[in-house]
């Protein structure tokens, strides 16, 4: 053992990451119906190194040690079975696997991911199973980034995988004639994980950027490789990178929300925004225009604005009437009211969001009476505001969120009590 | 300065509660562990340390000119002995001083650290 063990500090992530393309790369060679044996052997691996690092130092390949302790640890389990059971053959490749470089697993990570979700597993279990098995989040992890209780996550992993074994999912790329539908599903899951970040449903912080950053490096690396590099992906990866450069602006010092218009523009990331507007440019190629590709666009007009004031909403209102002619959501419809009222103002804004108003879809959903609110505010009704803002809090939202309703309403009231006679 | 042996032993079974930890966890953990070594290495404190290997060790003896051997566990039957760190530092006091934010007896509820100080016959 050397006396000068390296101390080098560990990549960001290092460890989720590297799970997600070991169990992907074991679960390849091992077969699908041998996702446990591939995860607990990279969970063995994970473990060993946190008994033998703090003393031996990082070794120079932290990855490739990984990988090849995770390699030994599967082959240990196959020879514990040969010798017990039927004799069985080792799948070739595996013995090569500490070979590889780092970046090279990019296809069997993809491969995870498609399996992951499949049409023939629950939307639910998708999200579940992607996190686990590409992400490397834990059950808690994973309940905590989809509000599902951890016994709930795990029960539905269980079942996933059992689906996986009994129908035999095949872990591969799909074929480019089946890709554009296995690929709708697989960028919903990365979209809907960049939501949770982006808008954190209840809990204490308002964004987790650790969640956005996930969704985007999936994107990535389907972006990232020729036979899944769709226009929808391109455009997808677009829409995240320009809403992801809003994050340091969008969350104050406290930990409060600031909205789009009050936001210090000089803290977005230009470098995000930068390369955004290029995938958007990579997305534009061909004739496909995927919902992705019109949020994107709106995404690109606000990162692109100089101040709030100089929004070209009369441009971003025709995106959105595109928009919910090809995604008619609830939560499309609702944005779209916001930029009506910001194209042509508050009470045409307010006649929009009147005839959505009703959709049991939005019945729980916050920001519904919060942009009620603000736009009965901008008005000039304050007492209709503050009912609004009232039952917007009556909802479920998350901490900062809560603390910018009441925010709200402090302001309204004390105009109210400085507009009324004494 | 004195030379002092850290020997890093666990109690129970850590592996049982790492194993339902996910990677980030881990590599939390991890980092404990590194910013703490690497703390002493840069304040010139740390001079080697290594790892022993887990669930193995011999036990001689002799008698009646016959040497046996037997299979460790050399300590306790449920305590593991993980690893060492060979620190350097004024005296025990200052040696105590480097361990209290060791990260080994911070994150394992049963874990220990059993700290030993080298005789150095070159000095009184």
């Amino acid at each position: 053992m050397s006396a000068n063990p390296p101390l080098a500090g560990l990549v960001d992530h290092l460890f989720r990451h590297a799970a997600g393309e070991m169990v992907a790369v074991l679960a390849r060679l091992l077969g699908p119906a041998r996702l446990d044996l591939a995860e607990e052997a990279v969970q063995d691996a994970l473990l060993r190194a946190l008994q033998t690092w703090p003393f031996a130092g990082v070794p120079d390949n932290p990855r490739g040690w990984l990988f090849q302790v995770a390699r030994n640890r599967a082959l240990d389990h196959l020879r514990h079975e040969t010798m017990s059971r039927e004799a069985l053959q080792w799948p070739a490749g595996i013995v090569d696997l500490a070979q590889r470089g780092a970046g090279s697993f990019g296809d069997e990570a993809l491969a995870m991911m498609f399996m992951c979700c499949d049409p023939a597993l629950g939307h639910a279990a998708h999200i579940a199973l992607t996190l686990k098995l590409v992400s490397g989040f834990s059950v808690e992890e994973i309940a905590d980034a989809s509000l599902e209780r951890a016994p709930a996550v795990a029960q539905r992993l269980v079942r996933a995988k059992r689906e996986i074994r009994e129908r035999r999912l095949a872990l591969e790329i799909p074929l480019p004639r089946e890709l554009a539908a296995r690929l709708e599903s697989v960028l919903e899951v990365m979209y809907l994980l960049f939501n949770e970040g982006y808008a954190a449903h209840g809990g204490e912080s308002l964004v987790r950027a650790d969640l956005c950053d996930e969704a985007i490096r999936l994107a990535r690396l389907l972006a990232g490789n020729p036979q899944t590099d769709r226009p929808a992906v391109e455009a997808l990866l677009a829409l995240m990178l320009l809403q992801r450069s809003r994050l340091p602006a969008r969350v104050d010092a406290l930990g409060d929300l600031t909205l789009l218009a009050d936001q210090d523009r000089s803290r977005w990331d230009r470098g995000l925004v930068e390369a955004g507007l290029r995938h958007l440019e990579r997305a534009a190629v061909g004739t496909e225009i995927s919902p992705y590709h019109i949020e994107a666009a709106i995404a690109a007009h606000h990162a692109t604005a100089r101040d709030a004031a100089s929004t070209d909403w009369p441009t971003i209102r025709r995106l959105y009437d595109d928009l919910v002619a090809q995604k008619p959501s609830p939560v499309v419809a609702l944005n779209r009211a916001v930029a009506v009222a910001m194209a042509e103002g508050p009470e045409v804004g307010i006649r929009a969001l009147e005839r959505i108003g009703d959709d049991p879809a939005l019945a729980q959903y916050h920001l519904l009476p919060a942009v009620r609110a603000g736009l009965e505010r901008r008005a000039g009704r304050r007492p209709e505001a503050l009912r609004h803002y009232h039952a917007a809090l009556a909802l479920r939202c998350s901490a900062p969120e809560r603390r910018f309703l009441e925010r709200q309403i402090a302001e309204i009231e004390d105009e109210l009590s400085r507009a009324a006679p004494q | 300065m004195a030379q002092f042996l850290v020997l890093a032993r666990d109690a129970g079974d850590p592996r049982r509660e790492m194993s339902r930890m996910s990677p980030e966890e881990l590599q939390r953990i991890m980092g404990k562990y590194m910013a703490w070594t690497t703390r002493l290495r840069d304040t010139g404190h740390l001079q080697n340390s290594n790892k022993l290997r887990d669930g193995e060790g011999r036990v001689l003896r002799r008698a009646g000119g016959k040497v046996t051997v037997t299979d460790g566990p050399f300590v306790e039957s449920k305590e593991v002995l993980g690893g060492y760190w060979l620190i350097e530092a004024a005296d025990y006091a200052a040696a105590l001083a480097l361990l209290q934010d060791h990260p080994h007896i911070e994150l394992w509820p049963n874990a220990s650290l059993e700290l030993r100080q080298i005789h150095d016959f070159t000095q009184r």
